[in-house]
């Protein structure tokens, strides 16, 4: 060869490499937790820098280029599915994430994960899983629960609506029931009357009195305890 | 290689140890690339921003996009190289079939370099799970594997299997990375813009 053009392939993709490094620095506002320091005002270019989020806690009027944000540290998302046939839960704390799937009856899962950057991957029992990203207003994502797969769009929300739990150990077996309050107040829950086997059973769960934090199954008086990102409760 | 008067021709295992000699500065940069790459993703805070491209729904499906882009350039790629090397048969290698192998990998490469920026700058090297340790992971031997090849590609005098199996070594990566974020994307989200 008499140019060395692979060298120069190779120097070109680092160039524009660390264009794009410098311009997604450049972008980055000097609040968002970043090791290195952006300028505070960051000028728009041409293709539109834009967040993950499209709400912002500080909204710029018209501009699209600034105010980019992270996703939130802690938070709470529930609502139903697309399609309606269930809800679901998610409650981000610090990096770590719990979620619950449930229609009522027999098609339940909780989900154990992490929350980092944006996105969400999480997994349960049974070959359960969700994924999500998620921002400071709603998390959008897919969940796979009892080989049931279901696509969400849910929103933010605040006690007390959310998410609760609660686990009895009952003749040797431990129950655990999950119940989503969604945002207008209508809850729904399962239960599974064996919570520790590998692929557990479950069936509706009785009325939460989220006031009370307490439901009544059979004898057995199960106190709910809420599981919040906001709070840290659960976590 | 010219015989000076007064020397004598190279023995030839000198010629194989200069040959081994030749990869070892390639091997180190295009080690010294992934390794840069891998603690830089660990050590810098990921911001979850996007430069997002107007007209795709998300930063997610940008970069899934792009990089299947460049896997299908990573494709033409491994199609060219084999009629070049004679491999298809029937085929004869018009002579066009060298510029399609070194643009189509071109463009494969830069098509990867955004995602990769994106990749490290708002999402970080991670290990919550198994697909994102290993995308993790395969990222970066790709671009210090891509680098080796690109380096040992002017230098002579090396065993002619070299370059095949580098190049077989970039694309199988690269496809894997590939497998491991587009695919996923894609099957997780659906595929649209």
């Amino acid at each position: 060869m008499k140019r060395n053009t692979p060298l120069i392939t190779l120097l070109t993709g680092a160039a524009l490499g660390v264009i794009l490094l410098i311009a997604s620095m450049l972008a980055t506002p000097s609040k968002a937790p970043t090791s290195y320091s952006a300028p505070a005002t960051p000028a728009p270019p041409s293709t539109a820098v834009a967040q993950l989020s499209p709400e912002s806690p500080t909204p710029t009027a018209t501009s699209p280029a600034s105010a980019v944000v992270t996703a939130p540290a802690r938070a709470d998302y529930a609502g139903e599915v697309q399609g309606g046939g269930a809800s679901v839960a998610i409650s981000i704390h610090d990096g770590q994430a719990i979620a619950y799937v449930c229609n009522g009856s027999v098609i339940e899962a909780w989900y154990k994960g992490t929350a980092v950057g944006g996105v969400l991957i999480m997994t349960g029992k049974n070959h359960a899983h969700l994924s999500a990203i998620y921002d400071f207003s709603k998390a959008t994502g897919d969940i796979l629960a009892h080989g049931t797969d279901y696509r969400f769009s849910v929103s933010v929300v605040h006690k007390p609506s959310g998410l609760y739990q609660a686990i009895a150990v009952v003749r040797g077996a431990t129950i655990k029931a999950g119940w989503i309050v969604l945002a207008d107040g209508t809850q729904v829950g399962s239960l599974e009357a064996d919570a520790d086997a590998a692929a557990p059973s479950a069936t509706r769960a009785p009325a939460l009195d989220v006031a009370a934090g307490t439901a009544r199954e059979g004898s057995t008086v199960l106190v709910a305890k809420p599981v919040s990102g906001v709070t840290g409760s659960g976590f | 290689m010219t015989v000076q008067p007064g020397t004598s021709a190279p023995l030839p295992q000198d010629r194989a140890a200069s040959g081994a000699a030749k990869l070892v500065v390639p091997s180190l940069i295009g080690a010294l690339v992934a390794l840069t790459l891998g603690i830089y993703g660990r050590l810098h805070n990921p911001t979850g921003i996007a430069i997002n491209i107007a007209g795709f729904s998300s930063p997610g499906s940008v970069k899934s996009w792009l990089a299947t882009g460049a896997t299908v350039f990573a494709i033409v790629q491994v199609g060219s190289a084999l009629v070049l090397y004679g491999k298809v048969p029937r085929v004869a290698a018009p002579s066009w079939i060298g510029g399609l192998h070194r643009w189509s990998g071109r463009i494969a490469f830069l098509l990867a370099v955004p995602v990769a920026i994106h990749c490290l700058y708002a999402l970080g090297f991670q290990d919550y799970s198994t697909r994102v340790l290993a995308h993790s992971l395969l990222g970066c031997a790709f671009f210090g594997a891509f680098t080796v090849k690109m380096l040992i590609l002017p230098k002579r005098g090396l065993p002619n299997w070299l370059l095949p199996v580098l190049g077989a070594v970039v694309f199988i990566v690269l496809t894997a990375v590939w497998f491991t974020s587009a695919y996923w994307f894609f099957s997780t989200f659906g595929i649209k813009r």
